[in-house]
């Protein structure tokens, strides 16, 4: 025999098997007053006192639990402060910036979501050791009775001076049916701090090993287009160059004194200018109803719904758009209006973007007859006849 | 018993100069203070009561083993409906004082014109009736089914009970939104929450569990309730704890959905309670309904530890008519707080106790005629 006794002699615990729960219970104080070992019991349901009985410390896990529930109400809480009060401070539906009213859905989700993360986690990971390569008691003999209908006290061994012997003893004393001796495993079956460090630096390496290998493949190998047709055609782009006009710009000005197909002349010189157009446009009920809509969403709001002037922004924007009813736009040619809406005027913005030619042209009419109503002349009474 | 002799002449001291304080409210103070604390303490009463009798038919309903040693607790409190009652038929004389909808005036309100009906002082009447009679309807089927069992020791009155137990759930519903949203919520009729009948009913659950956790400690004390362990008072400790993020939670919701719409008619509820005085009793009223319980009774030790379940119980009772009180007094303006309000809690606080402590000294204090008695008392957590 050599000195030190070979590691598959040393044992990890040693089993009493019990057959009833109450002979469990009763075994354990006098086990426990052996002093010999830790005291650990296997059984196939939770039996009531048992915790009492073994002397188990609380579970930590109510307090971690607690204090990370904690911890995510206030990141909750930090995070949105953060970016509506301080990051991009912005009122949203009234409400300042900062409203604590505001966070607290999100806090409660975040601190269940901690709490219930840690509770979980915690309890497998932190508590319970998984994953471990597989708990010494599993190759146990008694096992299969253990998870059916029997009941199993362990002596587990505390340091080397464990002496199986009188554990085996003790347990016999106590009333166990059955012993076992376990053998000690010949490694830890637990993860070892060793390992996890072994495994993330696995980890960490194959990242290093990947990042590397995409940077210098992309910047040596450059980017090869496998179907090149489609994005290379010969075409004039939009905001690009091209070779295809002198100047080298994709988008051309249109020709002077020319009109797009399909298109109206449009206002692109002085307000007098202007004057000269003609609405092309017929005055039937269908081209007053576009304008009507046009002119309601567009203009309404600043002009007023009488074309007096006085819409619903105006007091809001302190401003004094034109009042359309005066004598001055009354006199107007149907092209200076046209030319207002194309290019703005004062403070009132270009409608160019928002509105099609012939909605222009269709306010213009909607316009023409808001002054009519609001100045009408007795011809005007009669009924026009069909 | 000599002490006992003197806590009750004590008990009826207190109840005879509390009522004189009341007497002299109602000449000296002013009718609409009277009734507003005469409210208070007839919601209180009811409350108390219904929330005790629903934990007895959450029992039957869900076929619950471990409180049947201690069900006989809150079939003694729910008696209290019982002097509820004359209390609450009282209270209707308040209705054309503080309740608007039920006054003359309200026929050219614009909006409670289209209530009238409902708020009028008749069919105001006929609901309470209906929820009181509601109310002695379930008394006698779970309370005196359940006391009658302790001589025949006949088992048919636990499948009557739980055969009855659904439908009082329905009963209960209604009984408590009727009384939330005519009591409480009819004092400013122009106001509307629907979530308003669980807010009270949170309330009401928690005080019916906090008296019933106090008498079961006040029980052990006396070295009665012989077999109900940690077990039992950490299931209490369990309900009570999480009935306050319950209660918390409804309140919070409440508010915040009104506060998010910024609705005029609806804010106008919390604008009143967050100014002045008011301010400091609305915030008083999360941290003592919520924070302080919650954080007394989030460990797994406090909850079966006699003497912290004692002081979140009292707590729990004393936030309880903070919260009516806040759902009530309002109504007159700035909080009032003096001699008339002083005398009306030595009054029915008296009544309550004199009437509980006699129910406690009544018959058995285990249903011990329930075949699961015996089943209820080897519960182990």
């Amino acid at each position: 025999m050599s000195e030190t006794m070979p590691a598959s002699e040393r044992s990890y615990a040693v089993l009493g098997i019990f057959d009833t729960p109450d002979a469990l219970m009763q075994a354990i104080p006098k086990v426990r007053a052996s002093m010999l070992g830790a005291v650990e019991a296997y059984t196939p349901y939770p039996i009531h006192g048992i915790d009492d009985a073994l002397g188990l410390r609380k579970s930590p896990l109510g307090g971690m639990v607690l204090v990370m529930g904690i911890l995510g109400a206030l990141t909750a809480f930090g995070f949105q402060y953060w970016i509506s009060a301080v990051d991009y401070p912005i009122i949203t539906g009234g409400k300042g910036a900062g409203s604590w009213e505001a966070f607290i859905p999100i806090m409660f989700e975040v601190t269940v979501l901690f709490a219930t993360f840690t509770a979980g986690l915690g309890m497998l990971f932190l508590l319970n050791k998984l994953p471990f390569f597989g708990h010494p008691v599993l190759s146990s003999k008694a096992m299969s009775s253990i998870t059916r209908d029997r009941y199993a006290l362990a002596l587990e061994a505390e340091d080397e001076s464990f002496d199986s012997g009188a554990a085996l003893r003790a347990l016999q004393a106590a009333g166990a049916l059955e012993v076992e001796v376990l053998p000690a495993p010949d490694r830890s079956p637990f993860l070892t701090s060793d390992f996890i460090l072994r495994v993330l630096g696995g980890i960490f390496a194959a990242c290093v090993v990947s990042g590397l290998a995409m940077y210098f493949a992309t910047k040596w190998f450059p980017l090869l287009k496998p179907m090149v047709y489609m994005q290379d055609q010969p075409r004039l782009n939009a905001q690009k160059p091209s070779g295809f006009f002198k100047d080298r710009h994709g988008m051309q000005r249109p020709v002077a004194g020319t009109v797009a197909r399909g298109h109206l002349p449009t206002a692109t010189g002085t307000q007098d200018a202007a004057a000269a157009l003609v609405n092309p446009l017929p005055r039937t009920k269908e081209i007053f109803a576009v304008g009507r809509k046009a002119y309601a969403n567009r203009c309404e709001v600043c002009h007023g719904a009488l074309g007096n002037g006085a819409g619903s922004l105006t007091a809001a924007y302190g401003g004094k758009p034109a009042n359309l009813q005066a004598q001055q736009f009354r006199d107007y040619p149907d092209g200076k209006i046209y030319w207002a809406i194309v290019n703005g005027k004062n403070a009132m913005p270009s409608q160019a973007a928002d509105l099609t030619d012939a909605q222009r042209w269709a306010v213009v009419h909607y316009v023409r007859a808001l002054q009519r109503a609001q100045n009408a002349k007795d011809e005007d009474l009669k009924v026009a006849t069909p | 018993m000599s002490q006992n002799k003197n806590a009750s002449s004590l008990l009826w001291g207190a109840t005879a100069l509390g009522g004189l304080g009341v007497l002299a409210t109602y000449l000296l103070a002013g009718h609409e203070r009277f009734w507003a604390n005469w409210i208070l303490w007839f919601v209180l009463m009811f409350t108390l009561g219904l929330g005790a009798l629903f934990i007895v038919a959450l029992e039957h309903l869900v076929s619950a083993r471990w409180s049947v040693p201690v069900r006989r607790i809150p079939e003694r409190i729910a008696t209290l409906l019982l002097p509820a009652i004359p209390v609450g038929l009282i209270a209707l004389c308040a209705i054309p004082v503080l309740y608007p909808g039920a006054r003359p005036e309200a026929a050219h309100h614009p909006i409670l014109a289209g209530k009238a009906f409902w708020l009028s002082l008749p069919f105001f009447s006929v609901r309470t009736l209906i929820a009181f009679a509601l109310c002695v309807l379930g008394l006698a089927v779970l309370v005196g089914g359940s006391l009658k069992q302790d001589t025949t020791r006949d088992p048919a009155f636990n499948f009557r009970a739980r055969k009855f137990a659904p439908a009082f759930m329905a009963i209960f519903a209604l009984v408590i939104t009727l009384i939330a949203f005519d009591w409480l919520s009819g004092l400013t009729p122009e106001w509307y929450s629907d979530i308003f009948g669980v807010y009270v009913f949170a309330g009401a659950f928690l005080s019916g569990l906090a008296a019933t956790t106090l008498s079961v400690l006040y029980l052990q004390d006396q070295q009665r309730l012989e077999g109900v362990r940690g077990d039992h008072l950490f299931n209490l400790g369990g309900f009570l704890f999480a009935f306050t993020v319950f209660w918390s939670y409804i309140g919070f919701a409440q508010y915040m959905l009104m506060w998010y719409a910024n609705l005029p008619d609806e804010v106008i509820y919390y604008k009143v309670r967050l100014a002045g005085a008011w301010r400091v009793i609305t915030i008083s009223l999360a941290l003592l309904h919520f924070i302080l319980p919650f954080f007394a009774l989030v460990t797994r030790a406090a909850k079966k530890d006699p003497k912290r379940l004692r002081q979140v119980a009292y707590l729990m009772l004393g936030a309880h008519v903070l919260d009516m009180y806040w759902l009530i007094f309002p109504v007159l303006g700035k909080p009032h707080f003096s001699w008339p309000e002083l005398s009306f809690a030595l009054f029915f606080l008296g009544g309550i106790l004199l009437w509980l402590r006699g129910a406690m000294e009544k018959g058995e204090d285990m249903p011990v005629g329930d075949p699961f008695l015996r089943e209820g008392l080897e519960f182990r957590l």
